[in-house]
């Protein structure tokens, strides 16, 4: 019942947070030179100005910067992301579509990384200085420290074009028409290198610090007296420390909730996967300003969300935390 | 290089066949009895590789590159072309200019229907030509400019008026440049809004699928098409990959089956066409020139003296561009027009030419002449270079740009931004002195030349026209000459004249003329089957089982 | 402090990302001695492969890539270094001021931190190179921007936890000024986790750096690994070396300095000593 409330009082809190989100977003992304009917014309080869004209009129760019903020912010309080006249689409609609591939590549990525990087910085950290630890320590920096792009790239020659056992890009094979497992096996192919290279950097990311974490942890008093009381290694470990441990890792995993939405645009780049990153860098781009504004949006939305979920996570964690 | 596609071996046949009198069997030709291996297939799935992925299919309002690919076999034109880009019957069956050249008169197909189930009828090229691309068509301005209406004095007859002969006209009629919608989709609708842009109805072999964006574009066959028995192939995937490495592994799996337009980066080229599955050809580019170049800034000194703009010319080894940034794809410019042009007769190498041996002592002579000597470290003076946003090869361009001018005393600063922010620099605020565009030239000298050194096209805001600052009223005479000569041969020395006034005054620096390459697989057959090529529709186009 | 660097010495993973780095340092010094000419200089043909006349082969344009990684070190140097510091300048005194008056500055600084973690990193440090037009300090602005709320946050809470301390309360109680405070007595207190963190946020600037060059947004003046990666990118089938080269430099030196900053953390954070 207090769990309750608190999370109702931290998402009433919320809302004046993500107004002022809205508003900076705006103007910080209206710094950005040029429009983006320069660059639909640009990429046309010539227009004349009344086409400009016309093109401005319909993207509504002949407004003021006042009205242009006022339209957005009544669109947004309607639930209306606008419409993305680059695309000719609704803004939601053509997030909508990502959405999917993106959770699906995300969560592969992120789940195994967290996951396999947690079990490794444990037995590192059960074995601080053995040779496990050195060979998961080294692996896990050179897998932080390779560039993602060299490491996709690589595996596309090795997997699709050296062994033929991977497709080299896309999120399934277009026009094979396949349904029910057929499908789910053709996705999972395609997913397997963009999760793998996605994942490497953070589970490196992870191992590393779990590592560290759990080192913290077994320096602290408790696990003294725990081992003055007699207690089997074992037992500290489970009963104590690695709840203990784990609370770093959540809160920087909420911290990099944030990250994944932008982190994955080299990723998908390389392997064409359809998803946010590269929806947000093109909009970018070509200045498509509603399309943009809206994956900000999202990704404020997903991390306050994702904040209240790891300070939930927490309480349960760790009883003595103040709610 | 291979030379002769399999594609060319059927036409190099149907040379042949000619004098045996089989011409009038020519539609059932591919039937006829030759090698089974080349007895065209029903059925099967081409996934072709689009770069970069269209923004919208709006083909009648935005000419971005990307889109004809796709929309031209949904969209189809009142003529085609042949290899020696002479108009063939396609939507219009037969057409006739008037004496004066003031109106062209076309008869148009019977039993033509839209993919919505609408008769194909003159109303729809009137429309089509007057309420949208004339218009929100980019082009019209140019292509468009002297058409003054478009009568249909029945349902199977369009006549176009013109205020003056406008002779480059018929090179313009293909579904690439002037595309036939149906009259009842946009009629009483926003055009720029309609709803059909990104679902686009057509009378061509392909209708529209489904759009992945982000993914793929899936074209289905036209069961209805007016060609009998045509298209061959059910389905049209275009894929759209944004990693070029990407890409060419999707070729060398076997994935995709067709890349045109250069989606294949040069520098993978020598790869592809040692593998066994894979060709190369450059053909289906004959009606797609291009030139890349440099605009100097004539407001920004010592651009406005013609001695530092011909220095620069001098300064550059264009050999050095082709070999290192376009892997020996295209040729050096001689000029402002693309060599392609040869083959109408408008081109003309009988000009100023830069790429002489003793190239450099010139570029320095000129540069002393202009009165700008070397100072302490061996620079005359210093200019940015505004480097060309739309693909990687641009800048190492500019970096050799960088390393060549220094060699005569002009210190170039690169500026690399993205698209928006560059051409808002270049076309609006006039803030650059020396900038690298890429220019495709149209069909006929008429787009490509009076769009970017006309007087009248310094236009504040626009995108590639004359932001150069070129101002010459002899030369803007003897264009608008020339738009409006209906002589071929008249009109050949018009534009000798023209390319040798541009020539020596070096508005823009010319440095190569482009050429795209197509990569295939060897299982994709008759694909590149005019001078359009990716830009035409894939009806012949089948897949070997 | 003294006693941790002495603990660092004896961390042999540290020793030699120390040793990896200081090669770095001598290569950087050296540059203009090895490679006196322009890096972006058309040193041969283009496309030359390894040991032949040129140690690393050349680049596509016939540049000499040795040369090329060996001032492409210099440039990632600088912006690893000089985003983590900028980072690390805002980050301190945001989170500081935050922590060490609390309640309404907290909250705003903190809500500030919290809407620059809002917006996607990378996409925003793509954003900021948009608007400032690509160099090397767009990229050193937009790669602090992104980094900077983590160091808040780190500090603020170190604050938070030194406010009860006996010392800072005597030095309230003596009268120095909240700046004297902050500065003199609570930041240094900070300093090694600021250092540990630090460290680590260098390799990543650096890998910010090769993503934004990747993207084509990297200063085209200014030879760095991330553009040397980005034009070779195109021919990575059929000369690899170009690519390889400084991306096993990229690695090495993020390698390096990860080792550092994890041999820093074990030596400075009293609770990871070994017993």
């Amino acid at each position: 019942m207090r769990l309750a409330r608190y999370m109702g009082y931290r998402l009433v809190t919320a809302l004046p947070v993500i107004f002022g989100i809205i508003v900076l977003n705006f103007l910080l992304i209206h710094l950005a030179p040029g429009d983006a009917a320069s660059v639909l014309a640009g990429e046309s080869g010539a227009a004349t100005p009344e086409y400009m004209d016309a093109l401005r009129h319909k993207f509504g760019l002949d407004q003021s910067l006042g009205m242009q903020f006022l339209t957005y912010v009544s669109n947004m309080a309607h639930f209306n992301l606008g419409y993305s006249y680059r695309n000719d689409a609704d803004v939601s609609s053509l997030i909508f579509e990502r959405l999917g591939p993106t959770s699906l590549l995300m969560l592969t990525a992120f789940g195994t990384a967290v996951a396999l990087g947690i079990i490794l910085g444990l037995v590192a950290a059960t074995g601080r200085n053995s040779w496990r630890d050195n060979i998961i320590s080294l692996i896990s920096l050179v897998a932080y420290a390779t560039p993602g792009f060299w490491l996709g790239l690589m595996m596309i020659v090795i997997f699709s074009i050296g062994l033929g056992w991977l497709p080299t890009s896309g999120f399934d094979t277009v026009g094979a028409g396949h349904e029910g497992w057929a499908e789910v096996w053709d996705v999972a192919r395609h997913l397997v290198m963009p999760a793998v290279s996605l994942a490497l950097f953070y589970l490196a990311l992870y191992a590393r610090l779990m590592r560290a974490s759990v080192l913290e942890q077994t320096g602290m008093d408790y696990v003294t007296t725990a081992r003055a009381k007699g207690q089997t290694e074992r037992r500290i470990m489970t009963g104590h420390v690695l709840r203990n441990a784990l609370l770093p890792i959540v809160t920087i995993a909420g911290v990099q909730a944030g990250n994944l939405i932008g982190g994955s645009i080299v990723v998908e780049t390389v392997f064409g996967w359809p998803g946010i990153g590269t929806l947000a860098f093109n909009a970018l781009q070509s200045r498509d300003l509603n399309l943009l504004l809206a994956i900000f949006f999202m990704s404020a939305c997903l991390i306050v969300i994702i904040n209240l979920a790891v300070d939930v996570i927490y309480v349960m964690l760790d009883p003595r935390m103040e709610i | 290089m291979v030379d002769h596609p399999p594609l060319n071996k059927i036409s190099r046949r149907t040379a042949l066949a000619l004098p045996l009198g089989l011409a009038a069997l020519s539609g059932t030709i591919f039937s006829n009895g030759f090698a089974k291996a080349d007895e065209p297939v029903r059925g099967g799935t081409m996934v072709m590789i689009v770069q970069p992925e269209p923004s919208t299919l709006a083909h009648y309002a935005v000419t971005a590159g990307n889109i004809p690919p796709i929309a031209t076999q949904i969209y189809e034109g009142l003529v085609t072309y042949d290899w020696d880009q002479n108009p063939q019957p396609n939507l219009a069956t037969s057409w006739e200019t008037a004496p004066d050249g003031k109106s062209i008169t076309f008869k148009l197909r019977e039993g033509v229907v839209f993919h919505n189930g609408k008769r194909f009828t003159s109303a729809d090229v009137q429309f089509s030509v007057m309420e949208i691309l004339k218009k929100y068509h980019p082009f019209a301005p140019l292509l468009l400019a002297e058409l003054t209406g478009v009568d249909t004095p029945d349902e199977m007859t369009a006549v176009l008026r013109l205020a003056n002969p406008a002779p480059y006209l018929m090179k313009g009629l293909a579904g690439r440049d002037l595309p036939i919608m149906c009259k009842s989709v946009f009629e009483g609708t926003q055009i720029l809004q309609n709803a059909s842009a990104n679902k686009p109805i057509g009378t061509g072999p392909f209708k529209f699928g489904q759009w992945d964006r982000g993914q793929f574009v899936r074209l289905d066959r036209n069961d209805k098409y007016w060609k009998p028995g045509l298209p061959y192939l059910d389905h049209i995937i275009a894929r759209f990959i944004p990693d070029a490495a990407t890409r060419s592994a999707a070729l060398e799996t076997g994935e995709a089956h067709f890349a045109g337009y250069s989606a294949v980066n040069y520098a993978d080229l020598a790869r592809m066409k040692t593998n066994p599955i894979l060709d190369t050809t450059m053909k289906g580019y004959e009606m797609t020139p291009a030139l890349s170049v440099l605009e100097l800034n004539a407001k920004h000194p010592p651009l406005d003296k013609k001695e530092v703009r011909q220095a620069i010319a001098y300064a550059i080894d264009r050999k050095v561009i082709l070999r290192d940034v376009m892997y020996g794809y295209g040729k050096p410019a001689t000029g402002p027009l693309s060599s392609l042009f040869k083959t109408v007769g408008f081109y003309t190498d009988d000009v100023r030419k830069y790429d002489v041996p003793d190239r450099l002592d010139i570029a320095n002579k000129l540069l002393d002449g202009a009165g700008l000597p070397r100072g302490a470290n061996g620079m005359r003076f210093g200019m940015h270079l505004e480097v060309n946003s739309f693909g990687e090869q641009w800048l190492r361009q500019a970096e050799y740009l960088k390393q060549a001018l220094a060699i005569v005393g002009i210190d170039l600063t690169l500026r690399s931004e993205d698209t928006a922010t560059w051409l808002r620099r270049v076309y609006t605020d006039y803030d650059y002195d020396i900038n690298e565009p890429f220019l495709s030239q149209g069909v006929d000298p008429v787009y490509g030349l009076n769009k970017q050194y006309l007087t009248s096209q310094i236009r504040k805001g626009v995108t590639f026209v004359n932001d150069s600052f070129y101002a010459n009223p002899e030369f803007d005479g003897i264009l608008n000459e020339a738009m409006r000569e209906q002589d071929h041969d008249k009109r050949a020395v018009l534009y000798k004249k023209a390319q040798q006034i541009l020539a020596e005054d070096c508005p823009l620096v010319w440095l190569i003329d482009v050429q795209y390459v197509s990569v295939f697989n060897r299982k994709l057959r008759d694909h590149t089957t005019g001078p359009l090529g990716t830009q035409q529709a894939f009806e012949r186009a089948w897949l070997e089982t | 402090m003294w006693q941790g660097f002495a603990r660092f010495a004896r961390n042999r993973m540290a020793l030699f990302g120390a040793a990896v780095l200081l090669c770095l340092l001598l290569l950087v010094v050296l540059t203009p001695v090895i490679y006196p000419d322009d890096p972006f200089k058309l040193a041969g043909p283009a496309l030359q492969p390894p040991g032949g006349s040129f140690l690393l082969g050349t680049d596509t344009l016939g540049r000499d890539v040795a040369a090329e990684i060996a001032y492409g070190a210099r440039t990632s140097l600088i912006v690893g270094v000089g985003a983590t510091l900028a980072a690390i300048v805002i980050g301190a005194v945001a989170g500081g001021v935050a922590g060490y008056y609390r309640g309404m500055t907290e909250t705003v600084l903190m809500r500030i931190t919290e809407f620059f973690q809002t917006i996607p990193a990378f996409i925003f440090a793509l954003l900021i190179v948009a608007i400032l037009s690509p160099s090397v300090s767009s990229e050193i602005i937009a790669i602090a921007a992104v980094s900077w709320p983590s160091i808040a946050r780190l500090v603020r809470g170190e604050f938070v936890s030194l406010g009860g301390r006996e010392f800072v309360q005597a030095c309230a109680g003596l009268g120095a000024s909240d700046a004297r405070i902050i500065f003199n007595h609570m930041l240094p207190n900070c300093a090694s986790s600021i250092i540990a963190v630090g460290s680590l946020l260098i390799g990543t600037a650096i890998l910010l750096e090769a993503g934004l060059a990747f993207l084509g947004l990297g200063d085209p003046n200014v030879m760095s690994w991330g553009l040397i990666i980005s034009a070779g990118r195109a021919v990575l089938r059929s000369a690899w070396w170009i690519c390889t080269f400084p991306g096993v430099a990229i690695l090495l030196t993020v390698l390096g300095i990860n080792l550092i900053g994890d041999g820093l953390n074990e030596a400075l954070n009293p609770r990871l000593r070994e017993r």
